[in-house]
C-alpha cells in the first residue's frame, strides 16, 4: 500500500525527441507554470523533464498532474504539426472571410 | 436488340478507383459516419469503410455506386466529382465573405427582472449611468453599417432594451436614414421580455418592420421559477404581451426563446406544448451558456451534457411524434444541424462556425461604447476577463476593431480544421470553433476536444440526428424539410 | 391519335419540290396572298389562284392549273386556319409541321444524334437532313407571333453547332414573345465557347431541356448508350447555368432508372440546386421503347411510392417539380401538387373505361402509344 499522504516535492518524466518536439513540451510546461517548474534537458535522444512542484503534492496528486502534463504535452504537439500542415488552408479561408472588408489591399487575395 | 449494348459495357475498365478526400467516425458498433469534402454523409459498416480504403472495394458491392455518387471515391466511369465537389465547397464558404450580418445594440443594463441564468448584472431602474448614449450608439451604427455584407440585422438587447425605447428610436431612424445611399437590406429585432410593452412601442415596431423576439421558457411555473420578477408574474406579461404584439404585427413577427435551466430538465415536453399551445410552429431547445451569474453560482455544472442530451432527444423525439400525427412543428437546433448536414448552405448560427462566428458573424455594441466579438464575449467582460473586447466605438476605427488580435487570435487558434481531433472529425463540417467558451471553462481558445463538453454534446447530437434519419423515412423527409427552412 | 403526316392522293401537280404553306378556309383572300396559300376546299367555293388545293372529294377542281391538287381522307379533320404543312407534290407525302389550335407545337430539327437511348422516342437516322434546318428556319417566318410556346427536339439539335444558335436568334427575331422548350442532352455545352455563344442570344424565355437518368454515371451512361455521356451533360449543365441560361433536367422512369430515382434526385439537390426545374416523367412505347420492352417496363402503380418519396425531396428542397405522363390513378395523390397534364395533344388518349371518371378532365390521359401497346394494369375509375 502506498503513503499516499508522503508529500511529493519534485518528479520525473521522459520523452522521445523523435516523437515529440521540444516547442510542444515548452508550451506545456508553459500551462503549468503556477503547479510546477520544469527543468528540460536532452539526454541524447531522450527530454527528461524534472517538474518540481511549488506547492508538495501527494504522491497520487503527483502521478496525476505528470498524466495530465503528458496529455498537455501531445496536445500541444498535434496542435503544432497540425497548424503547420493546414496553414495553406486555414490562410485561404480567413482571407476569404476577410475579403470584402477592405482590410486587405493584395488583389489576388480579394478576387471571388 | 442486338445494337444495344449491356451496362458492363459502361463500367470503368479496370477494378481500380481513386479516393477523394473523406473523413469517418464510428457511428456506434460496426457502423461509420463518412463525410466529404462536402460535408455530405454516408454511412457505411466497417467491412466496407476497411475495403475501401485499402482498394478492394468491388464495383459491384452494394455501398460502391452511393460511395462513387456522392463522391467519395472516382473511377474511370466519371471524373466530374471534383468540380462538384469544389462546387459544393465554394458554395458553403460563399456567406463567409460577406462578414458581420448580426449586430447587437446594448442599449441598457437595466432590467426589473432578476434572473438567476442571467449575465447581465441587475440594476435597478433609477440607475441611469448604464444606458447607452445617442453619441455612441451613432458610431457604433457607423462601425455596424461599415460591414461589407448586403443584410444587417441589429438586434437590441439589455438588460431589457424597451426600458431604453427612446434610443431604440432613434437608432432605427438613423439607420434607415444612413441606409438610403448604402441600399443594404436592413432588418431590426428587439429582445425583450415583453412585461413594458405598449401601443405606441407596437406601433412603431410595425411602421418600421422591427421583429420581436421574446423568453418564454415553457409552463407558468417554470417560467416564473426562471424569471422572478416583483409581482411574480412575468409569464402572465409575456403571454399578454406575445398577444398584443401578434395582434399590432402579426404571428410572423413574434418568436420566442426558451432558456434551459436545471429545472427544465425534465420537462422538455411541458415545455414543448407551452409553445404548441401558444401558437409557435416551432420551438429552439437550446443548451445553457457558462456565463455570468452560470458561472458565478455554478448553475452550468448543476448538469453536465449527459443530462441536457437526455433533454434534448426527448424534445425532438417528441417533436416528430407531434410531426408524425399531423402537425406542422419543428426544432430549430436541429435544423441548423441539419442544413449544413443535407445543404451546402451555412445557416450562418454564430456558435456553430469554423473560422469561429465572434466578429465574423457579429458583434456587440455594449451601452458603454466597448465593442465585442459576441455575445458571449460580452458575458464574460462582465465577469471580469476582457479578452475578446475590439474596442470601442468612440476611440477605434473599424480596420482596428475588426484587425484586433482579440479577434484574430482567437480566429487563427480556434480553427477547428487546424486542431487535434477536430481536424480528422468526420463531424467537422457540423460542428464549430467556440474559442469564447472554450476560454471560459478552459483557459484556451481550442481546448482539449477529449474533454470537452462541447465536443461531446455536439458528437452526440450529430450521431442522434443521424441515427433518426437512417432508420425512420418519415424523419428523414421531415429532417430534409427543417434542413431547407 | 392525330395523324400528322402521311401519302395524299396526288390530283394535279403544278410544281416538283417540296414546300411549307398555311392553310386557310377562306376562299376569298387577296389574290397575292392566295399563293401562299392551301385552300382546305368545301363545296361552292372557288379555288383559283390558290398555291395548293385540299380536297375531301376524289375529283380536280376546274380552273386551277398553278395549283397542286391533294386528296385529303378523314384523318385529316384536325386541319384548320393557320396550320402549315410541308407538302411534296411528287410524291403526294404531307406534314402538319405546326398546328394553330395547339399548344404541342415542336419542331424536329434532325434525326441524328449521338446518344442512343434505350427508350428513345425518336430512334436516330445517320442520313444528312439538314434540309430540316432549312425548312425549320423557314417556318419560323411562317409561325404566327402570337404563338406561346414552341419547342425545338431532335435527335441532337445541337449537332448543328453555330447554324443552332443562329435558329435561335431568328426566333427571337420573329417570335419575340414565345417561350422556346430545347431538348438535347447538354454535352455539347460542355464547351463554354458554345454555351456563351447560345447565351449571347438572350433570348428572353428559353429553356433548356436536359436528362440525366442516374446519379450513378455508369447507368445514365448506359440509358443513353453512351460512354462518358454522363461527365459531359453535368458540365454541360454547370456551363449554362454559369452563363445565366434556364434549365431542366428531365428524367423518365423506367425499369432502368427506377431503382436509384430517389438517391438521383437527392443527387440534383445537393449538386444541381441552381436549376429551373426537374419533370419525372413516364415512359412513352414507342420507338425503340417496344424493342426494349423488357428491359424498362414497369408499370408505374408499383413505382408510385418510389415517386412520391422522389417527389418528397425536390419538394423539401424547394425545387421546381412535375410529374409528366402519368395518370392520376397511378400516382399517390401526394404527388398532386406536382402533376401536370402533360401528353402532347396530338398523341394524347383515354382509355373507353375512363369516360366516367369523375377526375378524368384533371388527368393527363395515356400516350397514344401506350393505350396501344402496353400500360398500367391498375387503371381504374375515380368515383
Amino acid at each position: 500500500m502506498k503513503d499516499l499522504d508522503k508529500p511529493t516535492k519534485s518528479l520525473a518524466t521522459t520523452f522521445d525527441s523523435k516523437v515529440f518536439t521540444l516547442i510542444a513540451i515548452k508550451k506545456a510546461a508553459y500551462k503549468y507554470i503556477r503547479v510546477f517548474s520544469a527543468d528540460i534537458t536532452m539526454q541524447g535522444e531522450q527530454i527528461n523533464c524534472q517538474l518540481t512542484f511549488s506547492s508538495p503534492v501527494s504522491e497520487e496528486e503527483g502521478g496525476r498532474l505528470v498524466e495530465d502534463f503528458k496529455k498537455e504535452v501531445l496536445d500541444q504537439d498535434l496542435r503544432e504539426r497540425l497548424k503547420a500542415e493546414t496553414e495553406a488552408v486555414r490562410n485561404v479561408i480567413l482571407a476569404h472571410a476577410f475579403s470584402k472588408t477592405g482590410l486587405i489591399t493584395d488583389e489576388s487575395l480579394s478576387g471571388d | 436488340m442486338s445494337l444495344f449494348q449491356g451496362i458492363e459495357q459502361y463500367q470503368a475498365p479496370t477494378a481500380a478507383y481513386q479516393l477523394l478526400p473523406f473523413r469517418f467516425t464510428s457511428l456506434d458498433q460496426d457502423q461509420y459516419v463518412l463525410t466529404n469534402l462536402a460535408g455530405e454523409y454516408l454511412i457505411v459498416d466497417r467491412r466496407t469503410l476497411v475495403e475501401l480504403q485499402r482498394h478492394q472495394l468491388s464495383s459491384t458491392d452494394p455501398a460502391y455506386c452511393d460511395l462513387r455518387a456522392r463522391h467519395f471515391l472516382m473511377d474511370a466511369s466519371s471524373l466530374i466529382g471534383p468540380a462538384l465537389l469544389s462546387l459544393k465547397l465554394r458554395t458553403r464558404y460563399h456567406r463567409l465573405a460577406e462578414f458581420t450580418g448580426l449586430h447587437l445594440f446594448v442599449v441598457t443594463l437595466r432590467c426589473e427582472h432578476a434572473c438567476p441564468y442571467c449575465q447581465v448584472s441587475r440594476q435597478s431602474e433609477d440607475t441611469l449611468r448604464y444606458g447607452m448614449s445617442p453619441e455612441t450608439a451613432s458610431a457604433a451604427l457607423d462601425l455596424a453599417l461599415r460591414s461589407p455584407s448586403q443584410h444587417i440585422k441589429i438586434e437590441f438587447q439589455g438588460g431589457e432594451p424597451l426600458l431604453n425605447f427612446g434610443l431604440i428610436q432613434f437608432l432605427v431612424q438613423e439607420a434607415e436614414a444612413r441606409n438610403q445611399r448604402l441600399g443594404k437590406n436592413l432588418a431590426f429585432v428587439i429582445a425583450t421580455n415583453l412585461a413594458l410593452i405598449n401601443d405606441d412601442i407596437l406601433r412603431f415596431c410595425r411602421d418600421h418592420s422591427i421583429l420581436i423576439s421574446t423568453s418564454l421558457d415553457g409552463p407558468r411555473d417554470l417560467h416564473n421559477a426562471n424569471r422572478p420578477r416583483p409581482g411574480g408574474d412575468s409569464y402572465e406579461r409575456t403571454i399578454a404581451g406575445i398577444a398584443r404584439a401578434r395582434q399590432v404585427l402579426g404571428s410572423d413577427r413574434v418568436s420566442a426563446l426558451m432558456t434551459t435551466t436545471e429545472a427544465s430538465l425534465p420537462r422538455v415536453r411541458a415545455i414543448i406544448d407551452e409553445y404548441v399551445t401558444q401558437g409557435f410552429t416551432g420551438i429552439f431547445l437550446r443548451p445553457l451558456s457558462p456565463y455570468g451569474f452560470a458561472i458565478k453560482t455554478r448553475s452550468y455544472r448543476a448538469y453536465n451534457a449527459e443530462r441536457w442530451l437526455d433533454f434534448y432527444k426527448q424534445g425532438v423525439d417528441y417533436v416528430i411524434e407531434l410531426n408524425r400525427q399531423g402537425m406542422d412543428f419543428a426544432e430549430y437546433y436541429a435544423s441548423i444541424i441539419l442544413k449544413k448536414m443535407l445543404t451546402s448552405e451555412d445557416p450562418g448560427y454564430v456558435d456553430l462556425m469554423s473560422p469561429a462566428g465572434i466578429g465574423i458573424g457579429a458583434l456587440v455594441y455594449n451601452y458603454d461604447g466597448s465593442v465585442y466579438a459576441s455575445d458571449e464575449s460580452r458575458m464574460l467582460a462582465e465577469m471580469g476577463q476582457e479578452q475578446f473586447k475590439l474596442g470601442h466605438v468612440l476611440t477605434h476605427r473599424y480596420e482596428e476593431i475588426i484587425s484586433s488580435p482579440n479577434l484574430l487570435d482567437p480566429l487563427e487558434e480556434s480553427f477547428a480544421y487546424s486542431a487535434p481531433m477536430c481536424h480528422d472529425c468526420a463531424f467537422e463540417p457540423y460542428c464549430g470553433a467556440d474559442p469564447v467558451l472554450h476560454y471560459a471553462l478552459y483557459g484556451d481558445y481550442l481546448g482539449r476536444k477529449p474533454e470537452s463538453e462541447f465536443c461531446r454534446r455536439n458528437m452526440e447530437m450529430f450521431r442522434y440526428l443521424i441515427r433518426k434519419m437512417e432508420s425512420d423515412p418519415f424523419v428523414k423527409q421531415l429532417f430534409m424539410k427543417w434542413a431547407n427552412r | 391519335m392525330l395523324k400528322l403526316h402521311g401519302q395524299l392522293p396526288i390530283l394535279h401537280a403544278a410544281t416538283r419540290a417540296p414546300y411549307l404553306v398555311t392553310v386557310t378556309k377562306n376562299a376569298r383572300i387577296p389574290p397575292d396572298l392566295k399563293q401562299a396559300r392551301a385552300l382546305l376546299m368545301q363545296p361552292g367555293m372557288d379555288p383559283t389562284g390558290f398555291k395548293t388545293i385540299l380536297t375531301r372529294g376524289g375529283e380536280k377542281p376546274a380552273g386551277s392549273p398553278e395549283s397542286d391538287v391533294f386528296e385529303l381522307s378523314g384523318d385529316y379533320e384536325y386541319l384548320d386556319e393557320g396550320d402549315i404543312l410541308r407538302v411534296d407534290p411528287s410524291s403526294g407525302s404531307m406534314r402538319c409541321l405546326y398546328r394553330r389550335n395547339s399548344i404541342h407545337n415542336t419542331i424536329l430539327l434532325t434525326e441524328q444524334c449521338n446518344h442512343y437511348c434505350l427508350m428513345c422516342s425518336q430512334p436516330p437516322k445517320q442520313a444528312d437532313d439538314s434540309c430540316l434546318m432549312d425548312e425549320a428556319m423557314e417556318l419560323i417566318g411562317m409561325i404566327p407571333p402570337d404563338t406561346e410556346a414552341l419547342g425545338f427536339s431532335g435527335g441532337e439539335p445541337t449537332l448543328y453547332g453555330h447554324r443552332f444558335v443562329e435558329l435561335l436568334r431568328h426566333t427571337k427575331t420573329r417570335l419575340p414573345t414565345t417561350a422556346i422548350d430545347v431538348l438535347s442532352n447538354g454535352r455539347a455545352f460542355k464547351d463554354m465557347a458554345f454555351a456563351k455563344q447560345y447565351a449571347a442570344v438572350q433570348h428572353p424565355d428559353l429553356l433548356t431541356g436536359i436528362p440525366i437518368y442516374s446519379d450513378d454515371p455508369v447507368r445514365h451512361d448506359y440509358v443513353v448508350q453512351s460512354r462518358g455521356a454522363f461527365d459531359d451533360t453535368i458540365q454541360g449543365i454547370l456551363n449554362l447555368k454559369a452563363v445565366e441560361q434556364r434549365v431542366e433536367i428531365r428524367i423518365v422512369i423506367h425499369r432502368q432508372t427506377v431503382d436509384r430515382l430517389v438517391r438521383t434526385c437527392e443527387f440534383i439537390a445537393r449538386n444541381l440546386l441552381f436549376v429551373d426545374h426537374v419533370a419525372l416523367m413516364g415512359l412513352e412505347i414507342t420507338g425503340f421503347t417496344r424493342p426494349n420492352l423488357g428491359l424498362l417496363w414497369i408499370d408505374p402503380f408499383d413505382y408510385k411510392d418510389v415517386l412520391s418519396e422522389a417527389m418528397a425531396v425536390l419538394n423539401a428542397y424547394g425545387m421546381a417539380a412535375s410529374v409528366y405522363n402519368h395518370q392520376l390513378c397511378t400516382v399517390n395523390t401526394d404527388v398532386r401538387v406536382n402533376y401536370r397534364k402533360s401528353i402532347s395533344d396530338w398523341k394524347n388518349e383515354y382509355l373507353d373505361e375512363c369516360t366516367s371518371c369523375t377526375k378524368r378532365d384533371e388527368c393527363g390521359g395515356l400516350f397514344s402509344s401506350s393505350k396501344l401497346y402496353k400500360h398500367s394494369a391498375h387503371i381504374r375509375l375515380f368515383t
